[in-house]
């Protein structure tokens, strides 16, 4: 018994056999999680429609997009009427989480392939908090898309292009990446 | 439409028939459970349906445990934890519900208690909160419309924030679906109507919303033919037995479905129409469901076609271009809701409820924004959206 628990394998390295497809993918949805994270927090701050979803919204509440099993993700939280992205060190649980069941599954959405709707309603994910605040965020999220996105790539992410002017659609755009910059170099 | 990925849950058993009551001693005992808590509610027991389930328990020599006939019309937290107290004090071992939704979204609540002690309820809330099986519970509906036998979750009204607390876990659902049609014998003429518009509202929300499925569209499709065919004549002649087994099996099987493939538009609006004015469920739906239809008919126009053969049979289907069933099946919607009406007065519309003001349409169109089941819908709808079918259901 003991040699046979001697002669045991050594437990192998969990990234043994990942695809390099997988790899990228992963890389690609890490990348994505953290832009639409930081693209919201400028809608958010810019975007007189998502503000104003934003304000329905409980004070300090916080959500999460992630895939399970310690995936890439990010989390928010509602701060004096706007969403920013939480910082590793907020243990606070979420609110309200949206779970992708799997990191192709991620892929899936983040890489404009489905829809979000759609991947609803395929149960790509798990959803876990208040409906009516997932609501809120996912036309939050429909939003921003629409205006950031080129229309040929945001018709494939959401159920129905909003009627938006190309004027309106390019001076928010503007407005919500010159935040967005603004953002990274350490404004709020 | 198929997708080309789903998901599909029912481990249900259901006990389907005449007598079907009498199998209950049989399903307790293959799950080593012998006694029963019974819960039910005041209106059930009024009825004498509680007074029939027990004398098929007795006669199985099932020796009947208490009865917990508290549950109000809205489940409430302080009905879990009695029917929790009254589950412990006699040392049952399982739980059976008669009832309706309430009944049941109660009855799930008691198990969770029941099974992993403690009294911390709100614990559970949420999503996949659960991660073992709960004790052997056995579902008898006595309404053929909710489908709660079938789906796994239940909301719970917590009386001190004033909130309804959502549980949603596979191990809800009950063990055993019990349909016996002298469970629903004795419906009123309105509630028989009104139940059995909810459960076509839900087969045709599961036939044509993004989620749906081939299983799901399977049961969806039974539904809805066993409701078109059998509403009329069990309003027409209510003791009619094989009639009232159709629509609780139309029921079931529309609840299989939308469990499996969620619910739309037509939700997302009645949800709050019932919020805001305490519309009946099933009234909401029926009233909703062929203006939610018109309006998903570009996008939908294959599916609702389709409806058309279940809805009024393969003669008419047959005999109808293809271009014009989709609205023929929501005229054939329209005219079973006209052919209720005339006989038990359901209502038709919002304003023929008398319970809605037309001044509360703008505040339920924004409320039914943030349901979510408007998400599963194939139309995108928007506050105006919403706003002009709460219109055009008016009158």
């Amino acid at each position: 018994m003991n040699q046979q628990a001697k002669a045991a394998p050594r437990v192998a390295h969990a990234d043994v056999g990942l695809s390099t497809a997988y790899r990228l993918q992963r890389i690609y949805v890490r990348l994505m999680m953290w832009l639409v994270g930081r693209l919201l927090q400028a809608s958010s701050a810019v975007d007189p429609v998502v503000r104003s979803e934003v304000a329905q919204l409980p004070a300090g509440f916080g959500f999460a997009m992630r895939v399970r099993s310690g995936g890439p993700g990010f989390a928010m939280r509602e701060q004096a009427g706007q969403l920013r992205v939480q910082g590793a060190r907020d243990l606070r649980p979420p609110d309200l989480s949206f779970d992708f069941k799997h990191l192709t599954h991620a892929f899936l959405v983040l890489g404009f392939v489905e829809g979000t709707a759609t991947a609803f309603a395929r149960d790509r994910m798990s959803v876990d908090g208040n409906p009516s605040a997932g609501m809120k965020i996912v036309r939050c999220l429909n939003r921003m898309e629409s205006v950031v996105l080129p229309r040929f790539v945001a018709r494939r992410a959401l159920k129905e292009y909003p009627s938006i002017g190309l004027g309106e659609k390019l001076a928010m755009a503007a407005r919500i990446y010159a935040r967005l910059l603004i953002q990274l170099a350490g404004g709020k | 439409m198929s997708q080309d990925f789903f998901e599909f849950f029912c481990p249900v058993k259901i006990v389907s028939g005449h007598k079907a009551l009498e199998h209950i001693p049989f399903e307790l005992e293959v799950r080593g459970a012998a006694r029963p808590l019974l819960i039910s509610d005041a209106g059930v027991v009024g009825a004498g349906l509680v007074d029939t389930v027990s004398r098929a328990l007795n006669a199985g020599a099932v020796v009947v445990r208490p009865l917990f006939d508290a549950v109000p019309p809205d489940s409430s937290m302080a009905s879990v934890r009695a029917a929790v107290t009254a589950y412990r004090n006699e040392d049952c071992d399982s739980i059976i519900a008669i009832g309706g939704g309430s009944v049941m979204d109660t009855a799930k609540a008691v198990n969770i208690l029941a099974t992993e002690g403690g009294e911390d309820l709100p614990r559970f809330a949420g999503a996949n909160n659960l991660n073992r099986p709960l004790k052997p519970f056995i579902a008898i509906p006595t309404t053929a419309g909710t489908g709660s036998e079938v789906t796994s979750v239940s909301i719970i009204k917590d009386e001190q924030s004033g909130t309804k607390m959502p549980f949603m876990s596979q191990f809800l659902l009950p063990d055993v679906a019990v349909l016996d049609p002298r469970t629903t014998l004795k419906l009123p003429a309105m509630i028989t109507a009104a139940t059995a518009l909810d459960a076509l509202t839900h087969a045709c929300e599961a036939f044509t919303c993004l989620a749906k499925n081939p299983l799901s569209d399977a049961y969806a499709s039974a539904a809805i033919k066993r409701v078109a065919q059998s509403l009329i004549p069990v309003l027409d002649t209510p003791e009619d037995a094989s009639g009232r087994l159709d629509l609780a099996l139309a029921a079931t099987m529309a609840g299989i479905a939308f469990s499996n493939s969620m619910v739309g538009l037509v939700h997302a609006l009645g949800h709050n129409v019932g919020a805001v004015a305490g519309v009946h469920h099933g009234v909401c739906m029926g009233i909703l469901l062929p203006h939610v239809l018109q309006y998903n008919l570009a996008a939908r126009q294959q599916e609702i076609g389709e409806m058309l053969l279940y809805l009024s049979g393969p003669d008419t289907y047959a005999n109808t271009p293809p271009a014009e069933r989709a609205s023929l099946a929501i005229s054939r919607i329209k005219q079973i809701k006209n052919e209720a009406h005339a006989r038990c007065g359901l209502p038709r519309n919002l304003a023929e409820t008398g319970k809605l003001k037309k001044d509360d349409l703008p505040r339920i169109a924004t409320m039914s924004l943030d349901d979510g089941s408007i998400i599963f819908n194939p139309v995108e709808a928007g506050y105006e959206d919403a706003l002009a079918i709460l219109e055009r259901a008016w009158a």
